[in-house]
């Protein structure tokens, strides 16, 4: 009985902290993430709640909510949810489906809950997109590797996991880059599921088959993978492979002075959603609205990009950090800001 | 069925009988536990709407759940139930898709979902049963098959859903969320299996097939009809979820096989087979339900969520383990 009392008097008293806490606050902002295999979705979330805690400083209060666990979509369909049961003022989404949003989004939006996914696109018309365009991250890539060959030769693509709403996405950027240059050819396409291992497993199965390929077009952490086999295979001076942004392969690539380019899909996309949402809750308008992109609800960000000639800087950049840390970039607060009128 | 009814039952006799018939009392106690806890952290989560959209994204896992305790029933087990779902999902956006959005064509591409269920789990019931193949493995291999077929189907997610079936799904007939309406008839349907000879073949192939042989049952036939069932009920789920998530995807259901295993467990199921009940699954859906809900709204911080949710998860496994055991004694 004594410990029912204790339960109860503790439980009140929570909920009376949470209710002086949040008559101090101004905005609630709910943040979702559906996997959580990656250093990159951890980072991507301590960043949106380092710029929450930015905002503070001009004056704004930012409650913020995370729910970040490896769930199926009906998983995620619940986040949102949670969210609208406890009437956060906006929902910030990395969202593990494109399109099975759509019904519970407009519920949210009926709630009158600002919805922006982050990092990957939805179809939903009551949410909105800011991120860096999937496709355009390809075209990047492709074009310097399309570039460092000077237009000729045999080139094999390492993608990620088939049907995946952002590896379609890039596969069909690729796919056109290469098309516009008549003299290479795309010798074989392999899926090695976004895992360094896999990627490094077919890297060696491509070398063994096509020992005379000049480029390798491999997105994310499977470049590292794919880096390894060249290197084995001491391929490194004769061939040219796009790389990616985490710390142990910028070190890498310095070292082994590998011939690589890499498209920038920062981390940071998640804390430059949560800027562009406090905009919008305060009642901002954009000064051009957000209309790209497949289902004409995009505000794309701007896409960095790593080659041979800043690695050392973006290199003396993120000295210090773990290994496994991303290369990142995000809107500041005045930038996000700029885009408003 | 493994419940000895034959032990002596002078001291707290009665109690015992009373979890033999009801084996799912445990995982029933517990999801009134976390219901209670969920309401102190979150009232909103329990109030009508609450529990609506509790009811709304886990009915696909419930019956998920359900299609997979008719496996386990004989002591086998679907890998595969998740890439059915997905194949089903597809196949019947596709086909509302191509015959338009009207009522008619929306229950011949729900019929079509329900043959495309069936015809997989005939396939899983042949490989395992048939050919004797291991369950876990056979099953494990059909479900990149069935994935590969969804992937053929639909190459990438998208395809939106017509806007009558969501609407019906998500919404109320008669001031009633639609939803509920499911679930009476799911419970009369689980209930009618129940009375059939088939579960009752399937439980005495689990408890002991060359037992079930000898006696002069089908055992192989018998348990390719729990696959059957299981593809079925898989397509079923497909349904909910294509309800709950307007529009097609090739790869939804992958993450949910586990968790429709586990749900069993949780609801008092053997996965030895031979012992278990439909109702404790169903259960055993809700509590991993509310644990994900629980664990977010007790403030767990986000990079200890999947930590909190599993060993959750196994405590409530151990309860229910404990509880029946000493109930049973």
């Amino acid at each position: 009985m004594a410990n029912l009392k204790t339960l109860i008097v503790s439980t009140v008293s929570a909920f009376a902290l949470t209710t002086i806490a949040a008559q101090a606050q101004d905005f609630t902002i709910g943040l979702s993430n559906g996997w959580v295999g990656s250093e990159w979705r951890t980072q991507m979330i301590e960043e949106a709640q380092a710029a929450a805690q930015a905002w503070k400083d001009q004056g704004v209060e930012i409650e913020v909510l995370v729910q970040s666990a490896n769930v199926d979509v009906p998983g995620q369909i619940a986040h949102v949810r949670n969210f609208i049961n406890e009437g956060v003022d906006a929902i910030i989404i990395n969202p593990n489906s494109p399109t099975a949003f759509d019904p519970v989004f407009a519920q949210a939006k009926e709630a009158g809950i600002l919805v922006i996914s982050t990092d990957a696109e939805v179809s939903s018309p009551d949410a909105m997109y800011v991120g860096i365009d999937q496709k355009g991250w390809a075209e990047a890539s492709a074009k310097w590797l399309a570039e460092t060959l000077e237009g000729k030769g045999d080139v094999v693509a390492i993608n990620g996991v088939a049907g995946h709403p952002a590896n379609e996405m890039r596969v069909a950027g690729y796919r056109e880059v290469f098309e516009g240059y008549p003299d290479i050819e795309i010798v074989n396409e392999v899926n090695a599921n976004w895992d360094q291992a896999q990627g490094q497993q077919a890297m060696q199965n491509i070398l063994a088959t096509y020992p005379d390929i000049d480029g390798v077009w491999v997105q994310d952490g499977m470049a590292a993978g794919a880096w390894r086999s060249i290197m084995d295979a001491e391929k490194v001076d004769s061939i040219a492979a796009t790389g990616e942004i985490r710390k142990d392969f910028i070190d890498l690539w310095i070292e082994n002075d590998f011939n690589s380019g890499a498209s920038v899909n920062p981390p940071g996309v998640m804390a430059s959603a949560l800027n562009v949402a406090v905009y919008l809750l305060q009642g901002r308008e954009l000064k051009e609205p957000a209309e790209a992109g497949q289902y004409g609800n995009a505000l794309y960000l701007d896409i960095p990009f790593i080659g041979g000639d800043n690695v050392e800087e973006v290199a003396t950049e993120i000295e210090g950090n773990p290994g496994y840390y991303s290369y990142t970039d995000s809107l500041s607060i005045d930038e996000a800001g700029a885009l408003f009128k | 069925m493994t419940v000895d009814t034959a032990s002596p039952a002078h001291r707290s006799g009665s109690i015992k009988r009373f979890f033999e018939r009801f084996p799912f009392l445990p995982a029933l106690i517990i999801l009134i536990v976390l219901l209670v806890l969920n309401g102190i952290y979150q009232p909103r989560s329990v109030s009508m709407i609450g529990i609506t959209s509790l009811v709304k994204t886990y009915l696909a896992l419930m019956l998920l759940a359900v299609a997979q305790t008719y496996v386990v029933y004989a002591g086998d087990i679907d890998l595969s139930v998740g890439a059915i779902l997905s194949l089903v999902n597809v196949v019947v956006i596709t086909l509302m898709q191509q015959w338009g959005g009207g009522a008619l064509p929306i229950f011949g591409a729900m019929a079509a979902g329900l043959a495309v269920g069936l015809a997989c789990g005939v396939v899983n019931g042949i490989v395992v049963a048939a050919f004797r193949l291991q369950a876990i493995v056979a099953t494990f291999a059909t479900s990149i098959f069935f994935t590969g077929l969804a992937l053929y189907v639909m190459p990438v997610a998208g395809t939106p859903a017509p806007t009558a079936f969501w609407r019906t799904y998500g919404g109320s007939l008669f001031q009633v969320p639609f939803v509920f309406y499911v679930v009476a008839v799911l419970a009369a349907l689980l209930f009618a299996l129940t009375r059939t000879r088939l579960v009752t073949h399937l439980l005495s192939v689990g408890d002991d097939a060359p037992a079930a042989f000898q006696t002069g049952l089908p055992v192989t036939a018998i348990r390719i009809k729990g696959y059957a069932l299981c593809g079925l009920f898989s397509a079923l789920a497909a349904f909910c979820v294509t309800g709950d998530t307007a529009s097609g995807d090739p790869l939804v259901g992958g993450k949910m096989t586990l968790f429709s295993v586990a749900a069993a467990v949780l609801g008092g199921s053997a996965l030895s087979g031979g012992f278990g009940t439909v109702v404790g699954s169903v259960v055993g859906a809700l509590i991993i339900g509310l644990i994900n809900s629980l664990v977010y709204f007790i403030g767990t911080p986000s990079e200890w969520q999947n930590l909190v949710q599993g060993l959750a998860i196994l405590l409530a496994l151990m309860i229910g383990v404990l509880v029946g055991r000493m109930a049973r004694r």
